[in-house]
Order: C-alpha cells, then sequence, then structure tokens
C-alpha cells in the first residue's frame, strides 16, 4: 500500500469510527421496570372512554435513552385498556421514518406520537398528518411549524445545566466556601445539547458569583470519562464540586475519582440513570446528585395522547383542553428524594 | 573500431533535423551514454540497432526529455535543445512511442490524444471540438474506423498504438520515436505500421524505429546507427544493403574483453537439478534440463523470451502448469522447499527483490539463515557478523564493513552480498538472474572470478545471461531460450557469439539477410 | 581480525534510532518546562509532581500496549485501523454478564481469545485473501464495533469484578500496576523485534517482502502472526480500560486506531514498513499523554489540543525525513 492511501486512513477512520461515538449516550439496566403512570381511582381521567388508537414512531434504538422511550411508551399504553398502540419502526434515518409515518397515517390513528429523527425533515410529515385531521404529539426534538403538532413535550437541556448548578452553588453557599474551585466534564463537546447544558450551568454560577475552574470534555462513554476526570482530578488538586453532564460516562468519572483516592468535593451528575440513582441513595461516594433528562417523557406523550383522543384535559388545569407544550422540568434528584425517582431512573 | 562518419549514400535526401554529438549520460555507477553520434533527416525512417544494455532506452529518453544528457550537444531543426520536461520534447515536435504504451485505460481515444494538452475554454474541456480533431487524425492515420469516444481499455493492443500515433500527431510533431513498436502487434498488423510509418515520412515527418528484427529494419528503414556500450559503433548505414555480418559485427564488438576464470573439467556427477517438461501458459514452454555439482550451466536469451520466468519458477516462486522441478530428486513445490533443499536466487532485480536496502550487509547476508544462528527463537547477531564478515572476506567485498547499510554499496558488491547469503546458506545450486547486471566493468571479472569459484567447490550454479560473451565465456554448458522454448543445447566451447546470436535472434536474422 | 570487526560496531546503526528517540526525549523536556512555567504552583509541590508522572503513565498504558502491537504491523509492512474496535469488543465480550460468571481469570481469558481471534481474522484476510490491510482492518473497525453493539445491546456493560476494578487502583512498588504491565509488554515487544528471529522477519517482510519472499521466509504466515500480535495487544488493553473505566461498552477506545499510528510514526516508524523502533513508538505516546496533560492543567480546549497533535505529528514526519535525507547524503559523499 502507498504510504499516500495509508495517510487517507487518518481520516476515514476518524468518519467512520465518529458513528460509533453515540451509540451509547446513557445507560440501561437491562432489569429495569419501564416508567408507568398509573392513575388514581378517584381521577375523572382514569375512568376507560372511548377508544383511542395511537400511532407511535421512534428511531431503531441507536442508545439506551432511545430504547426506553419506546419501552415507556408501550408499557404506558399497556396500562389503558382503551387504548391501542399502533408502533412503526422509524428505520434508520429521516426518509426511513417518513416512509413508515405515511403507512402509519394511511391507517387513521386518532392521535399521532412521534419522536422525529429530525424536527425540521419530518416537519412536513407532521403537517400532513395534522391536515388529516390527527392530532400530533412531538416529543423532544421540535417541528420548526406551530401548524404541524397539537402538543410538544421536551426536555430542557439548558435548564439541565441551570438544576445542576444552581444544587452546587446553593451547596456550596450553605458550606460557607467562598472562592470555590469547580469542575466540569461535558458529554463530546461540538454537540449543541452540550453546549445548552454549560451555558445553563455557568448561567446558574454566576448567580452565586462563581465559575467554572476547569472543564474536560468526554464523549458519552465510561473509558472517556475516566479519562478526562483522571486529567481533571491532576489538574485541580483540590477541588469543591464537580458537575458531570452523563451518568453513563459518569461510570468512569467515579471510577478514575476512586483510583485517584479523592473525595474532598461533591459530584453532581446528568440524565438520572438508575445506577446514579441508587448511589445517590446509599451516599457512599462523592456523587451526591443528579438533574434529569428523563425518557418518561414518552410515559406522559401517550397518557396525554390519549387525553386529546378523547377531548380531555387536564384535570388540574382550569382549560378544558391539553395544553400545546410542555417543556419537562430538570430535576434534582439528591439523596432525600432518590426514592420517590428510583423508579424513573432508566 | 568505432567510425561514426562512414556516411554511405541514404535513399532519402532530406535536411537532417536532429543531430547528436558525442553525447554522454552517466548513472551512479553506469556510463550509460558513452558518446553518441547520431544524424536524423525529414521523412527517413532511422533505425536504431543494439543490444540490451546497449543504450538505446537511455538515448530515447534523453531525447524525450526524460534525461538530461551530461554533455554533448543535440541540435534539433537547427536550434541547440534540452528539453527539460517530457511536456517540452513534446511542444518542441518530438513525441515518443514507448514499447509499454502510456495510455490510461480509462480515458477515451480523443481524451488520451490530447492528454496534457486537452483543448478547453475557461476550464471546461472541449469534448466536441477534441473528437473531431482526433478523427480527423486518426483519418490520416487510416484508420478513421476508431470512435474517439470509445476507451482506450477497449481496443486491441494495435489500436493503442494507433491511439499513441495520434498522440503524437496531435502535438505536430515532427520526429516520432518509436520503440520496439512491432513487439506487440501480429504479423499482418506489422504490415498495417508500415504503411502508416510510410505515409507519416511521405509527409515530412522522421521517424527513430528501435527494433530486434532485423527484417523489419530491411523493410522500412532508410539508414541505421548501431549503438554498442553507449556508442555510436556505426552510422548511417544504408538499411537495405548492408550485409547481416556487418551489422552483427557493429553489435557485438568488443570495445573491452571479459577475462573470465579458467574452466576446469567438470567432474562425472549425477545431476542435482532436474527439471522435466516444465511449462507455464504464455512465458514458456517444455523446459527440460538438469545441472550437476561442480557445474555452471548459461541459459541465453533475450528480454522476454522466459528465461527469468523459468528461474523463478525452478527456484519455487511462481507455480508451474506442468512438468516437475527435483532438487536431489525431490520435488520442489514452493520457496520454502527450495530453500529448504539448498536451492538458492539471485534475482534480476536486485534492489526490489533481494536487498533490505536499509538494513546492515550482514543481515542482508543472513536473510535466508539467520534461523540457523538463532537460540531458541533469539538471533545471535554476534555469530551472524562474524559469519557475515567471513563470507565478506571470501567475496571481497569492498568496503569490508558488514555494518553499512546495503544501500551505500556499489551495484558490484551489492550482488557480492546477496550471493553471499546463499553461501552462508550452505547452499548446492545456485539460480543466477542477469548477475553482472548494473555492475560496472571492472567489478564484473571479479564477480566471475565468485562464481566459478562456487562451482569448484561443488556448487551448482544456473545463470541467465541476455550478454551472449557473459554466458559464453562463464558457463560450461550452454543453452538457449527463444521465445519460451529451449531450443539449443552445446557445450560453450564448441559455440562463438554470432552462433548464439544467431539462435537467440532466429528468425529475424538470417532471414533478414540481404537478397 | 574478524572479531575485532565484530566488536567495532559501526556508530552510524546506534546513532539513527538514538538521535530520534533524544528529539522526542527532547520534546517531552520542552512540555514539562512549558508545564513548570505555566503552573509554577503545581510543580513546586513534589507529591504532585510524582503524582502527575504517574497520571501520565498510567492514562498511557492501555494506549501503549496497543501501540506496541501496531508498531510491529507497520514495520512489517501493514496497518491496523480495527485496534479500537476490538478492544471494544474484547471488552465487551469480556463483562457480559455470563462471563463475569467466571471471575476475574475468566474475563482476562476472553478478552485475550478474543483479541487474538479476531487478529486471525484480520490476518488471514490479508495474508490468504490478499485484501489490502486497509481495507481488511477497516471493515473489521465497522463490523467488531456492529458485534460489540449487538452483544452490549448499545448499553454500558459494568464490571461487577472486584478483582478487574482493582487492577486500575493497584500500586507495585509506589508504581501503578497499569504502568508495570505496560513497561511488561514494552520490554517484550522491544526483545522480540531486536532480538529475536520474530522480529528479524518482521523487518524482513515489511522492508522488502519479495526479498524475505525469495529468501524462503513464509511472508504469508508471518504477517499473519503480526496481526494477531496487534489483537492480543488489544485484548491486554481491553481489560486495562475496562478496569480503568469499571465498565466496557461498543463506543470504548474511540479513535484509539489513529493515536497508535500517530504514536507509531512520530516514534520513527516508516509508514511503508521495514524501519521502526519500540523505544520510539513508547515516547510517541508519553508526548500525546503529556501534551493532554498540560492542556488539562492549563484548562485549555481539546479543540487546540487536538490541533497541536497534528502539528507535532507533521513536525515530527517532516525531521525525519529531512534528517533521514541529509544522513544519506553524508553517507554518499
Amino acid at each position: 500500500m502507498s504510504a499516500l492511501s495509508r495517510r487517507r486512513v487518518l481520516f476515514g477512520g476518524a468518519a467512520v469510527s465518529a458513528g460509533a461515538l453515540l451509540t451509547a449516550c446513557t445507560s440501561n439496566d437491562p432489569g429495569t421496570d419501564a416508567q408507568v403512570k398509573t392513575n388514581s381511582s378517584g381521577d375523572a381521567n382514569a375512568a376507560p372512554g372511548t377508544k383511542v388508537v395511537i400511532g407511535f414512531s421512534a428511531p431503531a434504538a441507536d442508545h439506551g435513552w432511545i430504547a426506553a422511550i419506546t419501552n415507556n411508551a408501550k408499557a404506558q399504553a399497556g396500562a389503558y385498556t382503551d387504548v391501542e398502540l399502533k408502533t412503526v419502526e422509524a428505520g434508520a434515518d429521516a426518509a426511513a421514518q417518513r416512509a413508515a409515518l405515511a403507512t402509519l397515517i394511511a391507517q387513521k390513528p386518532t392521535v399521532l406520537v412521534m419522536l422525529p429523527h429530525d424536527g425540521k425533515e419530518l416537519n412536513a410529515t407532521g403537517l400532513e398528518a395534522m391536515r388529516a385531521g390527527i392530532p400530533v404529539v412531538n416529543l423532544d426534538r421540535a417541528f420548526p411549524s406551530q401548524a404541524a403538532y397539537r402538543l410538544q413535550i421536551k426536555g430542557d437541556n439548558f435548564g439541565m445545566g441551570l438544576a445542576a448548578g444552581d444544587y452546587i452553588g446553593a451547596q456550596l453557599k450553605a458550606k460557607g466556601v467562598s472562592n470555590p474551585i469547580i469542575g466540569e466534564i461535558p458529554g463530546i463537546d461540538s454537540l449543541e445539547l452540550t453546549q445548552e447544558r454549560t451555558q445553563g450551568f455557568n448561567t446558574a454560577l454566576a448567580a452565586y458569583g462563581f465559575k467554572v475552574a476547569n472543564r474536560r470534555p468526554a464523549e458519552f462513554t465510561a473509558d472517556s470519562g475516566q479519562a478526562s476526570a483522571t486529567a481533571l482530578l491532576q489538574a485541580l488538586p483540590k477541588m469543591d464540586a464537580l458537575w458531570n453532564h452523563d451518568d453513563d460516562q459518569g461510570i468512569g468519572v467515579l471510577a478514575a475519582i476512586k483510583q485517584a483516592n479523592r473525595s474532598e468535593f461533591f459530584m453532581v451528575g446528568g440524565a438520572g440513570s438508575k445506577a446514579a440513582i441508587d448511589a445517590i441513595s446509599a451516599d457512599n461516594s462523592v456523587l451526591k446528585a443528579t438533574v434529569t433528562y428523563s425518557p418518561s417523557m414518552a410515559s406522559s406523550a401517550i397518557s396525554l395522547a390519549r387525553l386529546i383522543g378523547q377531548g380531555k384535559g387536564l384535570n388540574d388545569l382550569v382549560e378544558l383542553q391539553v395544553p400545546k407544550q410542555i417543556t419537562l422540568a430538570s430535576e434534582t434528584i439528591t439523596k432525600e428524594n432518590a426514592a420517590k425517582y428510583a423508579k424513573l431512573g432508566f | 573500431m568505432s567510425d561514426p562518419s562512414a556516411s554511405a549514400g541514404t535513399a532519402t535526401g532530406g535536411d537532417p533535423v536532429l543531430r547528436l554529438t558525442d553525447v554522454v549520460k552517466t548513472f551512479p555507477g553506469v556510463r550509460a551514454l558513452d558518446g553518441v553520434q547520431l544524424e536524423v533527416r525529414a521523412g527517413e525512417v532511422h533505425c536504431l540497432l543494439g543490444q540490451n544494455g546497449a543504450g538505446k532506452s537511455t538515448l530515447i529518453k534523453v531525447l524525450a526529455g526524460v534525461h538530461h544528457a551530461d554533455s554533448g550537444e543535440i541540435s534539433w531543426l537547427g536550434e541547440p535543445f534540452a528539453p527539460v520536461t517530457p511536456q517540452a520534447a513534446m511542444r518542441a515536435g518530438i513525441a515518443t512511442i514507448y514499447q509499454e504504451l502510456d495510455l490510461v485505460d480509462d480515458l477515451s481515444v480523443a481524451e488520451n490524444a490530447f492528454l496534457g494538452h486537452e483543448q478547453s475554454r475557461f476550464g471546461f474541456t472541449r469534448r466536441r471540438s477534441s473528437a473531431a480533431s482526433t478523427r480527423q487524425i486518426l483519418a490520416r492515420l487510416g484508420h478513421p474506423e476508431i470512435p474517439p469516444r470509445r476507451l482506450v481499455k477497449n481496443l486491441p493492443a494495435a489500436g493503442k498504438q494507433i491511439v499513441s500515433m495520434a498522440r503524437a500527431l496531435s502535438h505536430d510533431a515532427r520526429l516520432i520515436v518509436m520503440d520496439e513498436p512491432s513487439a506487440v502487434l501480429a504479423h499482418d498488423e506489422v504490415a498495417n505500421l508500415f504503411r502508416i510509418i510510410r505515409e507519416l515520412t511521405a509527409q515530412g515527418i522522421a521517424v527513430i524505429y528501435i527494433s530486434h528484427r532485423l527484417a523489419e529494419i530491411r523493410e522500412i528503414g532508410d539508414r541505421v546507427t548501431v549503438l554498442k556500450d553507449g556508442r555510436t559503433t556505426a552510422a548511417n548505414l544504408p538499411a537495405r544493403s548492408t550485409p547481416t555480418r556487418e551489422l552483427v559485427g557493429r553489435m557485438t564488438g568488443r570495445s573491452m574483453e571479459y577475462v573470465f576464470p579458467p574452466r576446469r573439467p567438470a567432474p562425472e556427477a549425477e545431476p542435482v537439478l532436474v527439471v522435466e517438461g516444465l511449462t507455464r501458459h504464455g512465458e514458456f514452454a517444455d523446459a527440460t534440463l538438469a545441472v550437476a555439482p561442480g557445474e555452471i550451466v548459461g541459459i541465453a536469451g533475450l528480454v522476454g523470451s522466459g528465461r527469468s520466468e523459468l528461474l523463478e519458477t525452478i527456484f519455487g516462486a511462481r507455480r508451474a502448469d506442468s512438468g516437475t522441478v527435483t532438487m536431489d530428486g525431490r520435488r520442489i513445490t514452493g520457496v520454502g522447499a527450495a530453500v529448504a533443499r539448498g536451492i538458492g536466487m539471485a534475482p534480476e532485480e536486485r534492489k526490489s527483490q533481494a536487498l533490505l536496502l536499509d538494513e546492515p550487509v550482514y543481515k542482508n547476508m543472513t536473510l535466508a539463515s539467520f534461523s540457523g544462528f538463532a537460540h531458541g527463537g533469539f538471533t545471535d547477531t554476534r555469530d551472524e557478523r562474524a559469519a557475515a564478515l567471513r563470507t565478506a572476506d571470501q567475496l571481497e567485498l569492498r568496503p569490508r564493513d558488514v555494518d553499512r547499510p546495503a544501500r551505500t554499496l556499489s551495484g558490484g558488491n551489492q550482488q557480492k552480498v546477496v550471493v553471499g547469503r546463499w553461501l552462508l546458506g550452505g547452499t548446492k545450486l545456485l539460480l543466477l538472474d542477469e548477475p553482472t547486471r548494473g555492475v560496472d566493468v571492472g567489478a564484473r571479472a571479479e564477480l566471475y572470478q565468485v562464481i566459478r569459484g562456487l562451482a569448484d567447490d561443488g556448487v551448482a550454479v544456473l545463470l541467465v545471461s541476455s550478454e551472449v560473451p557473459e554466458v559464453l565465456g562463464l558457463a560450461d554448458r550452454v543453452l538457449v531460450m527463444r521465445e519460451g522454448r529451449l531450443v539449443h543445447e552445446a557445450p560453450a566451447e564448441e559455440l562463438d557469439e554470432d552462433t548464439v546470436l544467431d539462435l537467440v535472434m532466429a528468425g529475424s536474422l538470417l532471414e533478414g539477410e540481404p537478397a | 581480525m574478524i572479531a575485532e570487526a565484530v566488536r567495532a560496531k559501526s556508530p552510524r546503526q546506534i546513532d539513527d534510532g538514538v538521535i530520534r528517540n533524544l528529539g522526542l526525549v527532547g520534546v517531552l523536556i520542552i512540555l514539562v518546562i512549558i508545564g513548570i512555567v505555566t503552573r509554577p504552583e503545581l510543580y513546586s509541590d513534589p507529591t504532585w509532581v510524582r503524582n502527575n508522572v504517574l497520571t501520565i503513565l498510567q492514562q498511557a498504558s492501555a494506549i501503549g500496549v496497543v501501540t506496541v502491537g501496531m508498531t510491529f504491523v507497520i514495520i512489517g509492512g501493514g496497518i491496523d485501523l480495527s485496534v479500537g474496535a476490538i478492544i471494544a469488543l474484547s471488552g465487551v465480550w469480556a463483562t457480559t454478564l455470563a462471563t463475569q460468571s467466571y471471575g476475574a481469570a475468566g474475563m482476562i481469558f476472553t478478552a485475550l481469545v478474543v483479541g487474538l481471534a479476531v487478529g486471525v481474522v484480520n490476518g488471514v484476510l490479508i495474508s490468504y485473501g490478499k485484501l489490502v490491510p486497509f481495507i481488511a482492518t477497516l471493515a473489521m473497525l465497522v463490523s467488531a464495533r456492529g458485534l460489540a453493539a449487538q452483544i452490549s445491546g448499545k448499553q454500558t456493560q459494568v464490571s461487577a469484578n472486584a478483582t478487574i476494578n482493582d487492577i486500575a487502583s493497584t500500586k507495585l512498588i509506589g508504581i501503578p500496576l497499569l504502568v508495570w504491565i505496560l513497561a511488561a509488554v514494552v520490554a517484550a515487544g522491544w526483545v522480540l523485534l531486536n532480538r529475536t528471529t520474530f522480529g528479524r522477519r518482521t523487518v524482513a517482510v515489511g522492508g522488502n517482502p519479495e526479498a524475505a519472499r525469495l529468501a524462503g521466509i513464509n511472508v504469508k504466515r508471518h504477517t499473519l502472526m503480526l496481526y494477531a500480535l496487534s489483537g492480543i495487544c488489544c485484548g491486554i488493553a481491553a481489560i486495562m480500560l475496562t478496569s480503568q473505566a469499571t465498565s466496557a461498552q461498543a463506543a470504548m477506545a474511540n479513535l484509539y486506531e489513529l493515536d497508535a499510528i500517530a504514536a507509531a510514526i512520530i516514534g520513527g516508524t516508516l509508514l511503508s514498513g521495514g524501519r521502526g523502533t519500540i523505544v520510539g513508538a513508547l515516547f510517541g505516546v508519553l508526548v500525546f499523554s503529556t501534551i493532554t496533560n498540560l492542556f488539562a492543567i492549563n484548562n485549555l480546549s481539546t479543540e487546540v489540543q487536538n490541533m497541536v497533535k497534528g502539528g507535532i505529528i507533521v513536525a515530527a514526519v517532516l525531521i525525519q525525513q529531512f534528517r533521514y535525507r541529509s544522513l544519506t547524503q553524508l553517507l554518499k559523499r
């Protein structure tokens, strides 16, 4: 082989490996139960109503979080006697999902729930379904057109950073640390969601007059988390607090902390994996809290789709219909409330 | 002996377009051109004759701008001429058609014809006008039937040659150099080639024609210039009337006599190597030969006669289609078996096939035997170096330094390293392919001594060379190979150079005798 | 007379390799000096400095082991793009619940066997299937990661085995076990390359495969063995990484192939084969590991870090070409 063609390896290899990067953003313990909300019997909305056929489409599970989305949707639908769930695999890309959705729309479901590959690329499909009289519930990845959905329910990346920053700020203030050294381990730095999380984090810290002392991005994998954390710990011989964006890479971060024999600081996680929640409630490591970005949104989407299909509103709201936009608050899980969240861990 | 001014009357009387005077070109260790005289006139077919290594290829490349002459004068159309690049030569009107046609298989006929000077406007190729121009040129060559848009890979060999000529004409070439153009052609295609050449010369274009086939030279050539050892030994001989004996004499006449070591009467011994009916389709057929210990057997043949392929097949480096090779009664099926049975080979391309150029001499010498020096898989470089040094002394390697990278040695000493490799391995049969290629004249005699010395020590040697004197002087017994077949066998003493040359080039030389 | 000449080893031979390694040591020293100048308060603490050196070595250990295997493959005239993928597959296979039930020995055995097996497949495809190494190992990169994802269900597999997890935190005579493993692999690699017939064959096969073949060396079998060796190194690295991260997943050891190739090259290994040094490759890995450390202690972005790494690769190769040219010119005189 010529030297030239070998040199191309460097680029070709990079492209291929980049594809493998995103395979496991978050962990998913195989044994975990799905996140299902069972309505209490006193709730008027719990009573079986008119039969609702819900069409559901999400990308094929390319990592644990997506797998949890699909599992949750199926489990939540199973909890209702008046809901029939029709799922179609969305395939590998937006085009495949469009094709799958076209056949689904032709079957005239009462409501359509979808997590699109890409909000922009499936905007037209959303419009088409809405025009055909099928309300669309969009999960997590927004359509640009307001007319393309009836309800959008999504997580909050900026809010995650905000929540983590708030928790760290409040804790340090309570301890009376005036000039704290704060570390941050984001995920893949070039992703928009990472940048939003970091912006939220910095915004919250600024309110306390704090800032990040060192920031070492990882790649959402445990081994990269270990490497980044090792470098960070070496750079900051003394640290007060650490936010790690992702509980999956957090496995490696925690390993690195243990290997370096460090314990003078506390750590906040991100996403809300079951392992992280268990560690928080056990309270035997530096991990004291994690901020959620939960796939439970899929369960809620099914519940709300059922209400939309039956023309019902949310009981506690004055309005007679389900709202159009719901952004989930990023919740902070600590030892105190960990038990409550245990079943939401994925 | 050389007499460049021996100019005879010529058939064509055009003005000289190209004149070379005392052109010299040296490469490290080789004086490839050593005073070449050449005069080519407009509208003539000027033939270049010479043995392999006489300097024909180098001369062509100097004219084509690939190599640059060290000294001497070249004048082209009355002006001093020193092309810096092939493009410059092309632009000046000298086109070269190489033996391996340098066409791009996946481009069309038109694209090939205008390769390097595409007709374009604002960077976009003008396909329509290129095609039209190409069609015109092809018509001029008498081949209007070749579609300009056809991919070159879909043309037969003769068609490709037409495209090469079309390329030459697309440059408005005034001189076309053809390096063995008939080698790739069938008989009737050669006739067509000659028709085209005649049409070109009728238009005043000069042609330098190189061929081994004397019959062709007689038919198409006007004048002949003969090269030998990089020198012009005869210039401007009339192509049709010069006797064959004279042409051959000018080709082979020695400017220097090699000193060959004396032969000893070969001991009557059973052959170690026996080859029977060995065949590789398209390369050689039905080769049968035997070599005894202490005997040097030489194979004489031209490049492309199948001799190197035969040697490599005996060594197991190529798989035979049929026939057998046995060494000491055991079948040889692959290189591993050959080496294990005591066969060694010094291949034709020393640098690309035999040497680790950046590694020290001793590691090159022990390449086939380092495992034997090793203890439990651990190499013993101390023993290796000592043994290599002993062999270096035996072969009189210079400089006497086995740690020096092989790259830094001269050609002759590199060859000694390769021979030494097999001596260290205790080789019983040595296969030598062009052992003195790239070795300067002085070092050759030494190599001949080394090879004869090996034979005297009981090693069987099978040697291939395109230098007939070398085969005759060194070998005990000579096999002549032509077009894949062993056509003659005789003790070396019973042969002379002319006879062997006749046999090697049979079908051309003798047929080419003037009427 | 012969004995004398044998003893008087030509200086040229030693110079080439030593000078190259000295150059890399120089780069390391410069990097450390930059660290001292930019973060004097850290470097004033001897405990921190000691810790930092061990950290750099420890973070270089897994990739260092991979680079030793890669160096052999490149010297032998090949390339292995699949090392990261082999680590991922070995790591994932070694941490399935089924494998973990066999304990630490079972996990280590699995990682090594999987690495060896994948390496053998690479070798067979290249030697006997006559695939270009680039293509064969590129295909292996994709498919081994795919198989790893399949086995793991794309999830992070946590190692529950305390013995495995403790490898990363164990120290012997104050030095991390991972660093000892690296030292052992480098030492073994050096001996293998410079003192054994295997190493001699590697140089011959990579330097001039035709010459090696015509000298009776079984080039195909040796090429196969080189990829198998690289596979075993990946298996060892998989255990090391799994221990460090206390888990394995299909995306682990991302882009390790690039880091290993780059380290081998700046260590003086010729990408076209036939020449290279194990010690140089080790220094190459240490240079990268030290750069990562330097950028971390100065809180500089990883983007700039990658640009600097790229610059060092180019500079190292340019310097080598220059030196090689001037060396050959010197010898010609």
